[in-house]
């Protein structure tokens, strides 16, 4: 069912942009934070969305 | 804790993407069986992830991380030991009988299997305990956005529960197992980057081991005695209490799990869902338990962390994820952590609400209120029945607020119902000469022998209400093991003996139902589809894991 992975990939591509757009504007700090979280997850998750977005594009295909 | 604008923007997304998964998959719901079981047509890594995602309610990823810091990584047998054989059994042994069997729902395999009083005693506790599962976890949801963000209890309460009320409304179970996978993928990303931060800022896992007592980061090397580790419990209360009877009776009989993979397209997928399940399951420890258990070392750094107290002095192991969160996470990250965790509540009751609509619409009313209706009554019951099930849950949340001892005694009571379940269905699925009276003699019985239990023990202060008090246990886990231990053999031993002395069910009438009369479709796949080879490969791994973790 390639409709449920392009609605989670969509979901992850999306805010993984908005959180990594937050790491490199804003550069928040929690209390015990070593690096820049949100840089680093949002990459992560802009990833994740993207490799689902490929495999459902790939079934598609 | 406070929220940025973005932590809104985050949170709001996700409510705009369930409701729009809501309404994609309604335009595909035409039928009663579209609505109530998913028409039968869902991938098997749908089912997988919501198999297990359907476990993974807030409650349980918060009570996990409290777990971690009280008890230790020893919390992990309730995903190893705890879960991972039962998840192996329903796949390899059970997933034939109740896919093979046509039933749509766990009573209905009761009724096939052995008659209508024992389908409608497990119909109606079902029924009762889904509502109040979902009321609690809204009641949980409510609390924990109250204390942490200050938000209204009855906005969020309110809020959450239109939201599932719409989605589920529109899609029925397809629309509650697709929010699953996004919550499992939420709970995986939202996180697992916590984990590995806390275990950084310790120094990494051997750092972390040695600020802590060696009995925290070990899970079987203090199991020998009951007072040599923080839980309380020895290794046969551990394996035959949580191992087999708690374990086997909720993966192997629960509704709420087993609709996930009835719910697949063909029987080698409705097999292979709890297999492939349970290789995330037994790597969720590192998620869920790992955060909690190095909270407690990075307590002991001067860091200025500690875990938070409770009002009389003692630790609120409760807050521990939270308190983590506002200490590493940053605007951005911290409303994908709240995300997650609203996620996990609100597919908590999405879940709830459509196990107990297929249980009302097939079970209770179809099977005695109105039995020959054309099926688009039956849809629009199951619709009728979805906003019910949301005001109940919303009216037992309000409940728990202001009565919570009646919650705490309800919940007792469930205990003692679910405990021997796991004998009737052994018995059901593999003895052909289980009688509908030996099994319903069975339960009543079984359930008898849980309540008598916890009457005439001790631990830490509960039970022993029917006076006399025969053992005195080291702990309410150590209570609640041996609790489920003497249900189950109970119910086991009525079962075999009433049915000896009642009049056996035709053969006939038992294909496809009982191990020996039922053919299980060979099918043409590669060795890694099918069941035996996947299994054999879960139980590798996770032999690996409980030595690397002795």
């Amino acid at each position: 069912m390639s409709d449920l992975r392009v609605s989670i990939g969509g979901f992850f591509v999306l805010v993984g942009a908005i959180v990594s757009a937050t790491g490199l504007i804003a550069d928040y700090r929690a209390p015990l934070d070593f690096a820049n979280v949100d840089l680093y997850c949002g990459v992560s998750m802009l990833i994740f969305g993207a490799v689902m977005l490929w495999l459902a594009w790939r079934k598609a295909r | 804790m406070r929220l940025a604008p973005v932590d809104y923007l985050i949170l709001s997304l996700y409510f705009a993407f369930v409701l729009c998964i809501g309404w994609i998959v309604k335009r595909k719901v035409t039928t009663s069986s579209d609505f109530l079981t998913s028409g039968r047509s869902v991938p098997v890594w749908i089912t997988s992830l919501a198999f297990i995602a359907a476990n993974l309610g807030a409650q349980e990823v918060i009570g996990m991380c409290a777990s971690g810091a009280k008890y230790g990584i020893m919390t992990a047998h309730f995903y190893w030991i705890g879960a991972v054989p039962a998840m192996l059994f329903v796949g390899v042994f059970m997933m034939p009988f109740y896919y093979g069997s046509r039933a749509r729902s766990v009573p209905e395999y009761l009724k096939l299997r052995f008659d209508e009083k024992t389908r409608v005693l497990n119909a109606v506790t079902f029924a009762v305990m889904t509502v109040f599962s979902s009321g609690i976890s809204m009641y949980a949801l409510g609390l924990l956005f109250q204390l942490v963000l200050h938000w209204s209890f009855t906005a969020s309460v309110l809020l959450s529960a239109a939201i599932v009320l719409v989605y589920t409304f529109l899609g029925g179970l397809t629309s509650a197992i697709y929010n699953e996978v996004l919550q499992f993928f939420l709970i995986v990303l939202g996180f697992a980057p916590l984990a590995i931060f806390v275990v950084m800022k310790t120094g990494g896992w051997s750092g972390m081991a040695s600020r802590l007592p060696a009995v925290m980061t070990h899970t079987w090397a203090y199991t020998a005695k009951a007072s040599e580790n923080p839980m309380g419990v020895e290794v046969f209360g551990l394996v035959a209490g949580l191992g087999f009877v708690l374990s086997f009776g909720y993966w192997c009989t629960d509704f709420l799990v087993v609709q996930r993979a009835m719910a697949a397209e063909s029987m080698s997928a409705a097999r292979r869902t709890p297999l492939i399940a349970a290789f995330p399951k037994m790597l969720m420890p590192f998620i869920v338990i790992v955060p909690g258990v190095a909270a407690l070392a990075l307590s002991h750094m001067a860091l200025g962390y500690s875990i938070p107290l409770k009002a009389d002095g003692g630790p609120d192991y409760d807050q521990t994820l939270t308190t983590l969160m506002a200490q590493f996470y940053p605007s951005g990250m911290l409303g994908l952590g709240l995300t997650a965790l609203m996620a996990s509540f609100m597919s908590g009751m999405a879940g709830n609400v459509t196990a107990f609509n297929t249980v009302w619409t097939y079970d209770l009313y179809q099977g005695h209120i109105r039995k020959h209706a054309p099926d688009s009554h039956y849809l629009w019951v199951g619709r009728v029945t979805t906003i019910v099930g949301v005001a109940l849950s919303v009216a037992t949340a309000y409940m728990a607020s202001h009565f919570n001892n009646i919650m705490d005694f309800l919940q007792l009571v469930f205990g003692f119902v679910n405990a021997p379940l796991f004998a009737t269905f052994l018995l059901g699925m593999f003895w052909k000469r289980a009688t509908g009276h030996g099994a319903f003699a069975g339960l009543l019985a079984g359930t008898a022998a849980a309540a008598a239990t916890h009457g005439l023990t001790l631990a830490e202060n509960k039970g022993g209400w029917l006076g006399a008090t025969l053992h005195t246990f080291p702990s309410s886990m150590a209570q609640n093991f041996w609790i489920a231990i003497f249900a189950w053999s109970t119910c086991f031993l009525v079962t075999v003996v009433v049915s000896l002395m009642s009049a056996p069910k035709a053969e006939s009438a038992l294909h496809n139902l009982v191990y020996g009369l039922t053919d299980i479709p060979h099918e043409d796949v590669p060795w890694y589809k099918r069941p035996a080879p996947v299994a054999l490969i879960v139980v590798a791994a996770l032999a690996v894991l409980n030595v690397v973790f002795w």
